[in-house]
């Protein structure tokens, strides 16, 4: 092929044994912060911080002598890969994610003293880390099996659906959950009012960025006045933005009645919405633009060398073949929104944001987590499923 | 690289090119020195208030340790971005690839506002958190330009390279790291321009920053502090920014110059 291919190149060093580096790295990580870092952490009530607890403290030596053994089974197995091998370490991973939640009954039931009702038990670090590795290897799984991207998304819903199941039944001394416990209407409403908040800001902006992006099309000197525009506003802290925006509408809302009526007002929803839609502008017009651009030439010419109209052309040719890229920046803006929606709490918007916002001034870190714990899962929601929705409108199937 | 070292490893060289950075971070210079000075201004936007310019803390100080938070994340992100991304486009590290790829995807899934306060309870109030949460945040544009910068170096360049006796090490610091440099760099433009603005959240949990003009404002219902918050990080994105956008093209020219 080239000269390189006939010179002594270090391409020779090539071993026939190849192991799976990536989990074994990441078998090894589990291992370490099982054993090092503290397993949950026991507090008497939600203010002061807990002491901590190790593996065997918590779980006892069988415990975790069954959890390191998952572990090195995992590291075993990658050691001499092959497919059926990868299947049986996505089993032990789903086998140790379900265990978990029966880790910490465990732990609760010895640690905790019954006769303390305030008394909690808290998650500490190894667990994190271990959750968060595990959720690691089940991407590299993935990718190894050649999954698409339903499938860890139907396994993760059906393991957080026993996690549920057990939080609700069985760990009710578990801090987060007893933050739960003490808030639940507020906490679905919260959930429910974020959820909305996202998707009419996203909503409004998808539409609008389309609108933009096609006047963009046709007026190209409105392209770069509003590309330097949007570019402008994004400079501007999102905390800024739903800051500066309280005055005038306050001033609106007090003095046109039919705004008010309306709802409009300084705080609350309407300049967490403009601040939001404002935010979520810039990647929504630059996608729809690029995507809309990017139709290849030839196709376009097919088109019309058929005989379609302008308005078919656009409709039925250029629209479906810039979707999976249209598709891609609803879900960076989708993200985006969730994250900033929680901002949104510190002016009255509402949402999960008021959990980590109050949390943080009470300084009860479980409340924080009641917050953060929800908002991150929806953000890993909203882009594995519009991630996965693009994946299947790309013409040709999947990538 | 913090944002000023770019500014100021080329105060000798006479260009045109860099008016406008200086220029933008003149006006901010001006406007933390002057804003006692604006006080009628910002009267006339809030006549009601007892007082209308902040006054907790000097803003030269906030400033500061904005530019500090943002810098510290900076070198940080950039130095694990980097390296992360030779690594894994090395021959022994590609099984890291996908798994680089995706983690640094997943950094900027998390919304900073929950790494921020999943950081608190770990690292207590102040500011390491905000620069953990920052970190996170900045770490995809810098692994995923990285990535395709070296990936898009031409084979046969590298070939080249090789056939004329170059080692591993030489290639990657003669050859990649210079051709794949001005995407990089768009990576790293991106991620403190981002950062600059995210770093105003740190105030929420007590780390004082040019943020804490913004949250004191919100919670009193003084839009004079927000606005001044607002002009001077929104006067140091752009002068930040800018100086990047120069740098960039020189490298770029630079380049095509061969």
């Amino acid at each position: 092929m080239s000269l390189i291919d006939a010179l002594p190149s270090p391409a020779l060093r090539r071993r026939s044994w190849h192991p799976n580096s990536v989990l074994l790295c990441l078998s090894g990580v589990m291992l370490a912060s099982a054993w090092l870092f503290s397993l949950v952490s026991v507090a008497p009530n939600r203010i002061v911080t807990g002491t901590s607890f190790g593996i065997v403290d918590a779980i006892g030596w069988p415990g975790a002598a069954l959890i390191s053994m998952l572990f090195m089974a995992i590291a075993a197995l990658a050691t001499v890969p092959s497919q059926g091998h990868y299947r049986a370490i996505l089993g032990i991973i789903m086998l140790t994610l379900l265990l978990m939640p029966f880790g910490l009954m465990v732990a609760g039931h010895w640690l905790v003293d019954a006769s303390m009702p305030q008394a909690r038990l808290g998650i500490g670090a190894a667990y994190w880390t271990v959750l968060f590795v595990l959720l690691l290897c089940l991407v590299e799984l993935r990718l190894r099996l050649g999954l698409s991207r339903w499938w860890p998304t139907l396994i993760l819903s059906a393991i957080g659906a026993v996690w549920w199941g057990c939080a609700a039944l069985w760990l009710g001394n578990l801090a987060l959950v007893q933050e739960f416990q003490a808030r639940d209407t507020q906490f679905y409403q919260a959930v429910k009012q974020h959820i909305a908040l996202v998707s009419i800001a996203v909503g409004v902006s998808v539409v609008l960025g389309l609108l933009l992006a096609m006047l963009m099309r046709r007026y190209q000197r409105l392209q770069k006045v509003a590309f330097a525009l949007l570019n402008f506003l994004q400079t501007i802290p999102s905390l800024a933005l739903f800051g500066l925006l309280l005055a005038p509408l306050a001033w609106l809302g007090a003095n046109v009645p039919m705004l008010a009526a309306l709802g409009i007002s300084g705080i609350g929803n309407a300049p967490a919405l403009i601040a939001l839609i404002a935010y979520s502008l810039l990647p929504m017009v630059r996608n729809t633009y690029i995507a809309l651009e990017e139709v290849s030439v030839e196709t376009l010419q097919a088109a019309k060398a058929m005989g379609m109209r302008t308005g078919q052309r656009f409709w039925q040719v250029r629209f479906p073949l810039a979707l999976p890229v249209l598709l891609e920046g609803v879900r960076i803006t989708a993200v985006q929104a969730v994250g900033l929606t929680a901002v949104a709490a510190l002016i009255g918007a509402g949402g999960l944001g008021t959990f980590i916002f109050q949390g943080l001034g009470q300084a009860a870190m479980d409340m924080v987590l009641l917050g953060a714990l929800p908002i991150l899962i929806l953000a890993l929601m909203v882009d594995a499923g519009l991630g996965a929705l693009a994946d299947a409108l790309r013409p040709g199937g999947q990538e | 690289m913090t944002p000023n070292a770019n500014v100021g490893s080329v105060t000798n060289v006479p260009n045109t090119q860099w008016l406008l950075p200086f220029g933008w971070a003149l006006l901010l210079l001006i406007s933390i020195m002057g804003m006692p000075l604006l006080e009628s201004v910002f009267r006339w936007v809030e006549p009601d208030a007892r007082q209308v310019i902040y006054s907790r803390a000097a803003f030269y100080e906030l400033l500061g340790r904005h530019v500090l938070v943002v810098g510290v994340a900076a070198v940080v992100t950039i130095t694990a971005g980097v390296l992360a991304g030779i690594a894994v486009t090395r021959e022994r590290g590609r099984d890291f690839l996908p798994l680089v790829g995706q983690l640094a995807s997943l950094g900027q899934t998390f919304p900073p506002v929950a790494v921020l306060a999943l950081a608190v309870p770990v690292l207590g109030f102040g500011t390491l958190p905000i620069i953990v949460a920052l970190m996170l945040y900045g770490l995809l544009p810098i692994v995923r330009n990285t990535l395709a910068g070296i990936n898009d170096v031409d084979a046969t360049i590298k070939e080249a390279a090789q056939a004329m006796g170059m080692t591993p090490w030489q290639v990657l610091r003669h050859v990649e790291l210079p051709l794949a440099a001005p995407v990089i760099l768009a990576g790293v433009r991106t991620s403190v321009t981002i950062n600059i603005a995210t770093a105003a959240l740190g105030a929420t949990v007590g780390a004082s920053n040019l943020g804490d003009p913004i949250i004191a404002g919100i919670v009193n219902g003084n839009m004079a502090y927000v606005l001044q918050g607002a002009l001077l990080i929104a006067l140091l994105a752009l002068s930040v920014d800018s100086a990047f956008n120069v740098y960039q093209q020189r490298l770029r020219r630079r380049l095509s110059a061969f």
